[in-house]
């Protein structure tokens, strides 16, 4: 049974209408000239719920999940050492990645003996999971918090390692980086204690 | 200078000045409902976003002039420039000012003063049916059609209330001429009040600006051209200039009528308790009349955007119950109140 909609009824004064019509002119008034003021201040964030875009930024939460990056330890070397394993657990399957053997005299560039000879990500298939940051053994893929990604072709959305490498030097130089993900416990897998060290080094690497 | 020359300034004037007041009308109507509703407006062409209508008409003049398949070719293009018409040429009987004088001759700041006064505005102002109608059947839509009958339907109910509350202006001041009205309202009313119309015919006031709203097409009335129901009503169809044309004869008619309440019920360029003339001289109080004028009509002109940011849009047969059954029994009251009180203090 539908509840039966008894309606108010009205009296004289909200009949007529127009003193409730002055009542929300009043309202909208109030509005108006605290906005009017709040927009003569200088500045860019003068009227509080209005957030005015290029000049004026919100602040992202640390945990947020933007454009990736590939991070480098406190030496400068490429933490990533090519195992593959963001590829296999992205579920859009937008990570390729081209293993290449780290060669005599190259030690300073690289963490690993191995090394991602090509490391690209496509942007437009990436759903912003963040399982490749979550399964990466050497905290070396990590999601920054860039969010401006529109780009005017397809292929500058797939960007290689150069620019994920970039990325993060930026996200060191502005003191963007957050702390390292704690890591997801996995059933039935032992907790290794060089994994722990190496989370260490990855904190490490990030404070400095 | 001869008679034709001053009128074909004066024409020119006020054909420009109306253009120059609809065109920042649309930034003051952005920039007023942002800030009324928490947001900032347009604020980055110019200082405080003042070149926006610039860029506004830019890109209205620029934009393909496209038409419909089916719509009829003629009608299509005629819709607007009807509108236009009537929008542009209502002004030409209201008054600006007082009189300024230039070298020894007097010039009357209005462009017409004819004996029939404010029956030419609601004449004109009713012209602006053909505007919607015609649009609204020429674009051979749906959503245009029933936007250009509920412009017809609503503006011709409501031009009867608009004639009731002037009629009884009419009654009062004797005239139906506008500048006669405007001086009949210097000096004080009751040795206390200004001289206003609004102190002599309080009703008729009401009457006049509900039904304003309505011939005006603005909320709460904007019915021919409600955006939730009737995508845009009679201007679904339209882009680039004839969509202009449209706006603009909306902000001309706005700027219209806030002038006529100004005009008849609001003292015209008349400062309360204060005889300007005596105190100026005669360009300067030209100058200060026209000034005095335009500051209330720009009183009118924001209220209008006030309201249509405070009030929702009414349902349509609550918008005929209110001009059938609330404003024309209230007009005619007030026109019989009006003879009786003349009967009697004549």
């Amino acid at each position: 049974m539908a509840k039966p909609v008894v309606q108010r009824k009205y009296t004289l004064g909200e009949r007529i209408y127009l003193v409730e019509i002055l009542k929300g002119l009043g309202l909208t008034w109030k509005h108006f000239i605290f906005n009017f003021r709040a927009s003569l201040k200088p500045g860019p964030h003068t009227v509080p719920t209005c957030w005015q875009y290029p000049w004026d930024r919100r602040e992202i939460a640390p945990v947020f999940r933007g454009e990736h990056m590939l991070s480098l330890d406190e030496k400068g070397r490429e933490k990533c050492i090519a195992c593959g394993m963001c590829a296999r657990v992205c579920p859009a399957q937008c990570i390729t990645v081209k293993k290449g053997k780290v060669k005599e005299g190259e030690e300073e560039k690289y963490a690993g003996k191995f090394y991602p000879a090509s490391f690209e990500i496509d942007l437009l298939r990436c759903i912003f999971c963040g399982f490749c940051e979550e399964t990466c053994p050497k905290s070396a893929i990590v999601l920054g918090q860039g969010y401006e990604l529109a780009q005017y072709e397809g292929k500058e959305c797939i960007i290689t390692k150069e620019r994920l490498i970039n990325n993060f030097k930026a996200a060191l130089d502005s003191g963007n980086l957050k702390p390292p993900r704690k890591k997801v416990p996995v059933a039935g897998a032992k907790e290794k204690k060089s994994l722990k060290s190496g989370d260490k080094k990855g904190s490490k690497a990030q404070e400095a | 200078m001869n008679e034709w020359t001053i009128a074909i300034i004066k024409v020119v004037f006020i054909w420009s000045w109306t253009l120059l007041i609809a065109t920042i009308m649309t930034w003051v109507e952005r920039r007023g409902s942002a800030l009324i509703q928490d947001r900032l407006g347009p604020n980055i062409a110019g200082p405080f976003g003042l070149f926006q209508p610039l860029a506004d008409g830019i890109k209205l003049f620029t934009k393909e002039e496209f038409a419909p398949k089916h719509a009829h070719k003629i009608l299509f293009t005629l819709g607007p420039v009807l509108f236009a018409i009537q929008a542009f040429s209502a002004y030409a009987v209201i008054p600006f000012g007082d009189k300024i004088v230039i070298n020894a001759k007097e010039i009357v700041l209005q462009v017409a003063d004819v004996n029939i006064g404010f029956l030419f505005v609601l004449a004109v102002g009713s012209l602006a049916v053909y505007g919607f109608v015609v649009g609204g059947w020429g674009s051979n839509n749906k959503y245009s059609l029933l936007g250009g009958l509920r412009a017809t339907a609503q503006l011709l109910s409501y031009e009867v209330p608009l004639g009731l509350a002037m009629l009884a202006v009419c009654m009062t001041y004797g005239s139906f001429s506008l500048r006669e009205i405007s001086l009949d309202q210097a000096g004080t009313f009751l040795g206390f009040l200004p001289n206003w119309g609004i102190f002599k015919q309080p009703l008729g006031f009401l009457v006049f600006i509900v039904a304003a709203y309505a011939e005006a097409n603005r909320v709460p009335f904007d019915l021919p051209e409600a955006e939730s129901e009737l995508v845009a009503g009679y201007h679904t169809e339209y882009g680039g200039m004839r969509l202009g044309l449209y706006l603009f004869g909306e902000y001309v008619n706005l700027y219209t009528l806030s002038a006529l309440m100004v005009t008849i019920y609001f003292g015209a360029w008349h400062i309360p308790y204060v005889d300007m003339s005596s105190y100026l001289g005669p360009l300067a109080y030209g100058i200060v009349s026209f000034l005095v004028f335009f500051l209330k009509c720009a009183f009118f002109l924001w209220l209008f955007v006030w309201v249509r940011w405070t009030i929702p849009r009414f349902r349509f047969d609550q918008l005929m119950g209110l001009g059938w059954k609330s404003l024309i029994p209230l007009g005619l009251l007030n026109l019989f109140v009006t003879a009786f009180l003349i009967q009697i203090t004549v």
